[in-house]
């Protein structure tokens, strides 16, 4: 909990995935992955359609549970270290993860306010018969909820649309909602799933800065993000799967001189990759359309499908 | 090569119109054949010279829709609206309600025969019921409806000027009729048939005075309300009061109908006591007009004090007119005055209607003095419980308000003035089923669970109370009263909701809803088994369940003397459970439910441990299905298997859907309403169609306002479709529902 913990531990870590293999049936959708993500940084993890990044989601966020490798979770400074397999979501989320979806998943007949306290009172202990009577510690909660999901939403720019129900908001407000909602539990990390899908350049903007304001308030991201543009200027880090594997890791600079990051972006082979890198002094992969290329393989139908039983 | 023969789309129409009115003509009569000929009522309705009223009220709905275009630009103009409820009220009061109960089956067509016939009654009764009650719909219906479209003010005035005329006159004529005739008559037939008469002058009066092209009838009413809140209900406190102290009847030993004039100078002398003396010659009056003034004053000044005093002041004047209804009764019976039956008995309608009348003038000071406007800080992040406030604020506008504050004045002093039927009928199937769908309404509204074993907890509720009043043939450790059994039958029940929960709540939807079924028809089947001689059989319990008793040494209380009892004893339970449930849903528990319904996966993932959250739901659900069972068991007595079958878990269900999921009031509406109605229509259809005309009502609901008599916030907002307030929003880029991928 202390800062001394933190600053006594540079190789801290929020996660530790070591080889995890995740399969659906004859299909595998996660091979041998293994990452670290350390306390402070934002992580993104980026891959063609298909790649697996869903499915790595799953599986941190105790949604899927692979079948073979290891995933610790040391969320706050100072915690023990806690395996998230065969763990239920609520619990997981308790231990300090939240996050969004790829189509965001709000309460929409509730409104904006109401979607946030129900992520701020998950970490209430009143139960229903305080609630029934009316006692005084319920009302705190209850005082304490709403100021605190009035001031999440005025850190994601949505005080003024409190009281509307979330399902009318404009989408670019959905998402922010959405991380709003999951900041509301507290977390020592936040996991975001492609936040800037269908936003327009202007919300692209106030996300990115969204994003490296939360992180500066000492939550871990790991971004999953298809937008090039919004990686490369947000994330510390980059870890690139295809396949179900892990193909690359490392700084932004890095990963967009990785033939084999190109190669997966292209759907080419190396060599002809590297034939590319050699042409531009600097590639930028957010040019390149992630949406078509390399979805069409059997191998990369697989994932999706095991996405689907979800 | 493909070639369709497509007919214009009006044919279809047409058809579909017609064969409506078929099945009409036929649901309107007896379906039964007689023994030698199935098909006769089949013939009756489709080959009677009958059907083609019902063919031409086809063609009419068809021209309607045909033309709506045209239809619409009328219907939308000021007064439409007011003409054609007017017209329903009439309609219903000439053909559904009764005019004289002892003649017959009392309908105005029999009635009005038999007037017309006796050339002795007064000439205005013999005119109204000859020829006037139907000229007089005719006419003034006509005239309002040329005067809407044609624009005509000085018709539209003259036609509410005629329509009032008329609903005096069936008044008068009913009045005069009734009192040659004699006998005891309880009907509404006439009453009911001024209040269409008065909301067809009503919308005489608004096409005559509206200057718009399209009525606003919403924001007109809202305008109403807000003119000066409370006013409506004090408005309904004078007429009522007026009526009760005027020309209603306070005392009846014998059917003598005493007014309250009638009632002071019978108990004149008696040994009545000094306030109930002072109440009938003075103080009755002085009371009410006090009340009103203090709420008349509180609403147009808007005071907040004020009105707090007004409603106080109704409370002592309520509690002073029921002191004076206890003295009369008491005294004439200690008197052995010829006719008087006990305590509380005797009392005419005047009473109860005056306590009516002053609960809602109360009621109107009350909202004045909570709407009182207050200089309020900025809602945003100035209050705390902003979210909590709007949810119910939405839910209770003035409107709502006013008219659930004088319901509840109907709850508390209209039942002793209705027939020991109507009281039976509010106990045992209404109180009972609104209270059973307040707990449904926390499983299936609020945490959306499917259960259609909901009146298994019921027969556990019944089965517990059973057995520890000593009544079935298993004898318990320690015998309770019915009353002492209420918390263990909540306790039975809620473990017995979450030994149901624990497994089957990883379940979704349909397959809950199989899996509860099975488990209401096992309670059932146990209890017809008998096992261990523990719940003796179908025959039904082995003795009486005793009445609920409250004995505090200085004071003994049993129920069981009349149903009345049991319906105060049934108010205080809704009440509380109601106000209980009213907290839970604004509470973190009642937005867990609703992120659960709304989409588990999210409420998981953020945080909610959803398990935890429906097994609460079915657990709080289950024990108020408990609770009503110990309320059944010691108000029938004797009960049996019989009584829990698949059918009553599907009736509640139907209930909560009717009146509005997720919607407390809704709930009671909806329970309130499709209990009341089958017992209303024994009067008005053959018996053994009533299931049908309530089916037809069921359908025609769910098409035509599937959110339910009174809709959720939360669940409106479901159906209403969210992004349908946003042109901006892409429909396709909403929060997907749950199960449809991670």
């Amino acid at each position: 909990m202390t800062q001394a913990t933190t600053t006594a531990d540079p190789d801290d870590l929020i996660f530790d995935v070591q080889d995890v293999t995740l399969r659906f049936g004859g299909v595998t959708s996660l091979q041998n992955v293994s990452l670290q993500m350390r306390r402070g940084e934002i992580l993104a993890v980026i891959g063609p359609n298909g790649a697996g990044k869903t499915s790595l989601f799953n599986s941190l966020t105790g949604v899927y549970t692979p079948q073979e490798g290891q995933i610790l979770l040391r969320a706050r400074p100072g915690d023990q270290p806690v395996s998230v397999l065969g763990q239920k979501t609520h619990v997981v989320n308790h231990l300090g993860v939240a996050r969004t979806f790829q189509n965001i998943r709000l309460f929409p007949a509730l409104t904006a306010l109401e979607n946030v306290k129900v992520g701020v009172e998950t970490r209430q202990k009143s139960g229903p018969v305080s609630a029934m009577l009316g006692l005084p510690w319920q009302r705190r909660e209850e005082r304490e909820s709403t100021s605190q999901a009035y001031a999440l939403l005025d850190r994601v720019g949505l005080a003024g649309r409190a009281n509307e129900l979330a399902g009318s908001l404009p989408y670019g407000e959905q998402r922010r909602l959405e991380i709003a909602r999951a900041l509301g539990t507290d977390p020592g990390v936040i996991l975001l799933d492609e936040p800037a899908a269908g936003t327009n350049p202007a919300e692209k903007q106030e996300l990115a800065a969204l994003i490296k304001q939360v992180n500066h308030d000492g939550v871990g991201v790991l971004l999953i993000e298809h937008d090039m543009k919004l990686v490369m200027s947000v994330a510390d880090r980059i870890v690139v799967l295809n396949f179900g594997s892990r193909i690359a890791e490392g700084t932004p600079e890095q990963i967009q001189r990785d033939p084999a990051v190109v190669a997966a972006y292209l759907g080419t082979s190396e060599e002809e990759a590297v034939a590319e890198l050699d042409t531009h002094d600097q590639p930028e992969l957010h040019v390149i359309d992630t949406s078509g290329g390399v979805t069409g393989a059997g191998s990369a139908g697989g994932p999706a499908t095991g996405e689907e039983q979800a | 090569m493909n070639r369709r023969v497509s007919l214009p789309p009006w044919v279809g129409r047409l058809l579909a119109c017609l064969g409506g009115s078929v099945v009409l003509a036929m649901m309107v009569g007896k379906q039964q054949g007689s023994k030698d000929d199935y098909g006769l009522a089949f013939r009756e309705a489709v080959l009677n010279p009958r059907i083609f009223y019902f063919l031409l009220v086809g063609v009419l709905v068809f021209l309607g829709i045909t033309y709506q275009d045209v239809v619409r630009r009328y219907a939308g103009r000021p007064g439409v609206r007011p003409l054609l409820a007017g017209v329903l009220i009439l309609l219903a009061s000439y053909f559904l309600m009764k005019w004289y109960d002892p003649l017959g089956d009392g309908k105005l067509a029999t009635f009005g025969a038999a007037v017309t016939s006796t050339p002795a009654v007064a000439p205005v009764a013999r005119i109204f019921f000859g020829w006037l009650w139907w000229v007089g719909l005719l006419v003034t219906a006509a005239a309002t409806a040329a005067a809407i479209v044609w624009r005509l003010r000085w018709l539209a005035w003259a036609s509410a000027a005629v329509s009032v005329l008329v609903g005096a006159i069936a008044v008068a004529a009913h009045s005069l009729a009734v009192s040659f005739a004699g006998g005891i008559d309880h009907s509404f037939g006439a009453q009911t048939a001024l209040i269409g008469n008065l909301v067809l002058a009503g919308a005489g009066v608004v096409a005559a005075m509206s200057r718009v092209e399209t009525a606003r009838t919403r924001e007109f009413v809202e305008r109403v309300m807000a003119f000066r809140p409370g006013l409506p209900l004090v408005a309904m406190g004078v007429v009522l009061g007026v009526l009760a102290l005027v020309a209603a009847t306070w005392f009846d030993p014998g059917g003598k109908n005493l007014t309250l004039v009638d009632t002071q100078h019978l108990f004149a002398g008696s040994a009545l006591s000094g306030v109930a003396s002072a109440y009938l010659a003075w103080l009755g009056y002085a009371v009410f007009a006090v009340v009103v003034v203090l709420a008349a004053t509180a609403v147009w000044t808007a005071q907040k004090t004020l009105g707090y005093v007004a409603a106080g002041g109704a409370v002592v004047a309520i509690l002073v007119t029921l002191a004076t209804l206890h003295d009369i009764s008491a005294t004439a019976t200690k008197a052995g005055y010829p006719g008087s039956a006990g305590e509380w008995q005797n009392l005419g309608t005047g009473g109860w209607v005056l306590c009516i009348a002053l609960f809602s003038a109360g009621a109107g000071g009350l909202i004045a003095a909570r709407r009182a406007p207050v200089i309020a800080p900025e809602p945003a992040l100035a209050r705390g419980s902003g979210a909590l406030g709007r949810l119910h604020q939405v839910g209770t506008s003035t409107t709502l308000l006013s008219l659930t504050l004088f319901g509840v004045g109907l709850a508390l002093f209209y039942p002793p003035t209705a027939t020991a039927f109507w009281q039976q009928a509010l106990v045992t199937d209404i109180g009972v089923y609104v209270l059973l769908a307040i707990g449904l309404n926390v499983v299936i509204g609020w945490a959306g669970l499917l259960d259609l074993g909901y009146i298994a907890f019921y027969a556990l509720g019944s089965y517990t109370t059973a057995y520890f009043t000593g009544s079935l043939p298993v004898q318990p450790p320690i015998h309770l009263s019915p009353l002492w059994a209420i918390p263990v039958a909540i306790a039975v029940c809620l473990i017995a909701g979450v030994v149901l929960g624990g497994p089957t709540l990883r379940l979704r939807g349909d397959y809950l809803a199989i899996v509860t079924l099975g488990f209401g028809e096992i309670i059932r089947i146990i209890a017809v088994n008998n096992p261990g001689d523990f719940t003796n059989g179908p025959r039904g319990v082995a003795r009486a369940v005793p009445h609920p008793v409250i004995d505090l040494g200085f004071i003994r209380f049993e129920w069981g003397g009349s149903q009345l009892q049991y319906w105060y004893l049934l108010l205080v339970l809704l009440a509380l459970v109601f106000l209980l449930f009213w907290r839970l849903e604004g509470s973190r528990l009642g937005r867990a439910w609703a992120a659960v319904r709304e989409d588990e996966v999210a409420a998981q993932a953020t945080g909610v441990n959803t398990t935890r959250v429906k097994l609460l739901a079915f657990a709080i659900g289950a024990s108020t299905s408990g609770l009503a069972g110990v309320f059944f068991a010691s108000q029938v007595g004797y009960f049996n298997p019989q009584n829990f079958i698949l059918n009553n878990s599907i009736l509640v269900v139907a209930f909560v859907v009717f009146g509005g999921m997720g919607s407390l009031t809704g709930a009671i509406a909806g329970a309130a309403v499709l209990t009341w109605l089958p017992d209303f229509l024994r009067d008005q259809v053959p018996s053994e169609d009533r299931i049908m005309w309530i089916g037809a009502v069921l359908i025609v609901m769910m098409i035509f306002r599937p959110a339910g008599l009174i809709p959720a916030r939360r669940r409106k907002a479901e159906l209403t479709g969210l992004a349908g307030h946003d042109p901006s929003v892409d429909q396709d880029l909403r929060a997907v529902p749950a199960g449809e991928g991670v």
